[in-house]
């Protein structure tokens, strides 16, 4: 049963982020083979229309100030890193780098690209947490289709 | 080994069975151990002794102290885990099933931290994730330290007993 066949990385390039990388790696032995890895930039300078689409809309990129360039090219990097060490792992990996509201954007990606779970990182602790669990988790795991792996690690560890 | 050891909570509705194959599944990634948990809501059980349900004979002695239809319940109850873990095991997974009474998210916290869960398969339905009810879900999350994963079933909550 292709359970974990395909799935989606939510990354914000934080510490927790990479520990539910270790997640998406482990998820290969239990028959993963494509991920999609999504970045939602909602702080440039300037408003985009929701849902822009920075890696491959080049005209979008055009128009951005040059240190907001700067900024989507070194996630652009980022994200490419990723790339990587999924394709070193021997998984299929797809990009995308999208600007707006940042559940909707996963949601919307996770839909579009019919995948079977959702992986993503949240704080463990303290007001943050809820603000964190209360907007971004909360709102993929209400309006997500498929499952959701929420990973934590708490702040002392 | 990151799925070696999952809790999965059981409720007897069929949002809880959702998770199974999941379970099953994450075998090929390591998972050996499982445990089935059915936490005894507050409102359920009274007078219920605050200890650890893990065998019939044990829920058997509430009889005198709690009134026998409630015991009948928490027999089908256990037994419909039983049946589930006799399920895991022949998959060649380790099974605990067990019976808490207490608050749904202390007790899914305590039991995560006491006994080294490494993933807690948490079965909810959309019903749940509503306004009124999505606290409940969240308490769980954020009661346990290890990553949870939450699969949803378009399940009407309070409907579908298994």
């Amino acid at each position: 049963m292709p359970l974990f066949e395909k799935t989606l990385y939510s990354t914000d390039f934080s510490p927790l982020a990479e520990v539910a990388l270790d997640y998406v790696k482990k998820l290969k032995e239990a028959g993963e083979k494509e991920v999609v890895v999504i970045h939602v930039v909602d702080d440039l300078s300037i408003e985009l229309p929701e849902g822009a689409d920075l890696l491959n809309e080049k005209e979008l990129y055009k128009i951005l100030p040059e240190v907001d360039q700067e900024y989507v090219t070194s996630l652009i990097e980022r994200l490419e890193a990723i790339k990587k060490i999924l394709e070193d792992e021997g998984l299929i990996a797809k990009l995308y780098l999208k600007y707006g509201n940042i559940p909707k954007q996963i949601v919307e990606v996770a839909k579009q690209e019919k995948v079977k779970l959702i992986v993503m990182g949240a704080h463990g602790k303290g007001l943050l947490t809820e603000i964190l669990l209360g907007s971004v988790s909360t709102d993929v795991i209400r309006n997500a289709e498929c499952p959701v792996l929420i990973v934590k690690r708490r702040e002392e560890e | 080994m990151l799925f070696e050891k999952v809790l999965y909570p059981f409720d007897m509705r069929k949002a809880s069975l959702g998770v199974k194959p999941y379970v099953l599944k994450l075998k090929e990634a390591g998972c050996k151990e499982v445990h089935l948990l059915y936490v005894i809501l507050p409102s359920e059980w009274g007078f219920v002794a605050k200890e650890e349900y893990d065998s019939e004979d044990k829920i058997e002695a509430l009889r005198g102290a709690v009134d026998d239809g409630y015991v009948d319940g928490l027999i089908r109850i256990f037994r419909k885990m039983e049946e589930i873990a006799k399920e895991l095991e022949e998959k060649g997974i380790k099974t605990r099933v067990v019976m808490i009474p207490g608050e749904l998210d202390e007790t899914i916290g305590y039991y995560s931290k006491e006994y080294g869960i490494k993933l807690v398969a948490l079965g909810i339905t959309d019903e749940s994730l509503s306004f009124f009810r999505v606290g409940k879900v969240l308490d769980v999350i954020k009661a346990v330290d290890s990553p949870v994963l939450v699969v949803k079933s378009p399940e009407e909550d309070g409907c579908q007993e298994v």
